[in-house]
């Protein structure tokens, strides 16, 4: 596996945010840091975390020695996802191509989805033997 | 009217062909900045160039001349243009000056909205807002600092390094303010419709600009690939999602997404040299068509005056006037 660019604080907390947002239940510090990898140290991940739970974005309870941490989903957060949902209906009320929006990617046709898979499938077989990813 | 005024309008052509290869040739970054500035710069001189040609057509009228006191038959000795072609160009120049306002406004009013649902949103962490949500989604929405907004389905259904990407990728777009390239692409093909082949492929390109960033970032081009490829099958399968919806807009068309699929399978663009300086050049062909009729059109105002004048005083030849 390449070694992965040192990241910035910035860079770091909203991975670690996006780990814990990802899976299924609560994650410990160590959870995170086998899914993000990539020469991170334990206390750096723990710090990350701390943060973020006093920043008020994640909530953490203690499971046996250690935290786990999840989403907090506090008044603030669900108000924000409503205000998402809304905005988001907003700005696509009207077929605008010239969208604020940018999107990460846009809907397929059934032809794409076909081709994409081909390619997903060419690239997995060429990277076999690599580390495996937790999927 | 001269061959010049012409130039604007086939330059603005040249672009619309050449836009979509262009962005699949150039590294993304450089055909984004060289075509977004391109098709601003022909949308202005096909429109000050229309402008022109009405003008000069009006400055024939007997009437007209009178009143700027000038010489219509001096005027229209550089060459005639009819009053219809001129009619045709004045109507034209404020049909695409309304649309570009029109634009212009819409845009704002977009720009205001984004940047207040950017506060409705909060801070987030460091811009990155996480919505639950059972429907794979992520955007990055312009604001004075921005945001990503990701479900927390999208997170899901990717790896870790492939969250690493999705990240990268949409803070790309707030870092290098990838929404005012594209709306000042849309605002030059609203201005002139020949040009919407270019506001379609800057938009394009400021994708495939966004995932050489990811692919920089994570120095490994096959894992954006295989992102962009998850993520969007994610969201295909969701049953949110609205082929049909997409089929209706672009039929038979590759999505974007294929494109830069296989973009990132392939080598990095190269920087290429030569085709830049084309579409630079292109750029000053328009520009320079522009400042070309700006000069004759004022030489021959200034010929016809000085034409008015010497005719007042010498009232013997006043044979113009009727």
């Amino acid at each position: 596996m390449t070694v992965t660019p040192a990241r910035g604080r910035g860079e770091l907390e909203r991975e670690v945010l996006a780990a814990v947002a990802a899976a299924a239940g609560p994650v410990s510090a160590n959870d995170v840091l086998s899914q993000l990898g990539g020469g991170l140290a334990y206390t750096t991940v723990m710090t990350t975390l701390a943060r973020l739970e006093s920043k008020g974005v994640l909530s953490r309870r203690l499971s046996g020695r250690a935290y786990v941490y999840a989403l907090a989903g506090d008044p603030s957060e669900l108000e924000s996802s409503l205000a998402a949902h809304r905005m988001r209906r907003a700005l696509e009320s009207r077929p605008d191509r010239a969208s604020v929006l940018a999107r990460f990617v846009a809907d397929l046709s059934p032809e794409d989805e076909q081709v994409l898979l081909s390619l997903l499938d060419r690239g997995q077989s060429s990277r076999r033997g690599g580390s495996g990813e937790g999927e | 009217m001269s061959v010049v005024t012409v130039v604007p309008v086939l330059v603005s052509a040249v672009l619309g062909l050449a836009a979509s290869r262009l962005v699949r040739v150039l590294p993304p970054a450089t055909a984004v900045r060289m075509l977004t500035a391109a098709s601003l710069t022909a949308a202005l001189s096909t429109g000050f160039v229309l402008g022109i040609v009405a003008l000069v057509a009006a400055a024939q009228a007997p009437f007209v001349a009178s009143l700027g006191r000038w010489s219509a038959q001096r005027f229209a000795g550089g060459g005639t243009t009819s009053a219809l072609v001129g009619l045709a160009c004045g109507l034209a120049m404020l049909t695409l000056l309304a649309a570009g306002v029109r634009r212009a406004l819409r845009c704002a009013a977009d720009l205001v909205a984004a940047e207040a649902a950017c506060r409705r949103l909060g801070p987030g962490t460091h811009g990155l807002v996480v919505v639950e949500d059972s429907h794979p989604d992520a955007y990055a929405l312009p604001g004075l600092a921005g945001r990503v907004v990701v479900s927390t389905a999208m997170l899901r259904a990717l790896a870790a390094d492939e969250r690493r990407v999705l990240l990268a990728h949409e803070q790309a777009h707030l870092r290098h303010h990838h929404h005012v390239y594209i709306q000042l692409a849309e605002l030059a093909a609203a201005a002139n419709p020949i040009l919407r082949p270019v506001a379609t492929a800057v938009r394009v390109g400021t994708e495939r600009w966004a995932d050489e960033d990811a692919a920089a970032q994570t120095g490994d081009r096959p894992l954006v690939a295989r992102t962009l490829a998850r993520a969007s099958l994610a969201k295909h399968q969701s049953p949110r999602s609205r082929p049909e919806a997409l089929r209706a807009a672009l039929p038979s068309v590759e999505s974007a997404v294929v494109t830069r699929t296989r973009a990132l399978l392939a080598p990095a663009p190269r920087p290429r040299r030569i085709l830049a300086g084309a579409t630079a050049a292109l750029m000053l062909c328009a520009l320079g068509a522009a400042a070309v009729s700006a000069h004759d059109t004022e030489h021959r105002f200034e010929v016809a005056q000085k034409m008015f004048h010497h005719s007042r005083s010498a009232p013997a030849r006043v044979a113009e006037g009727s």
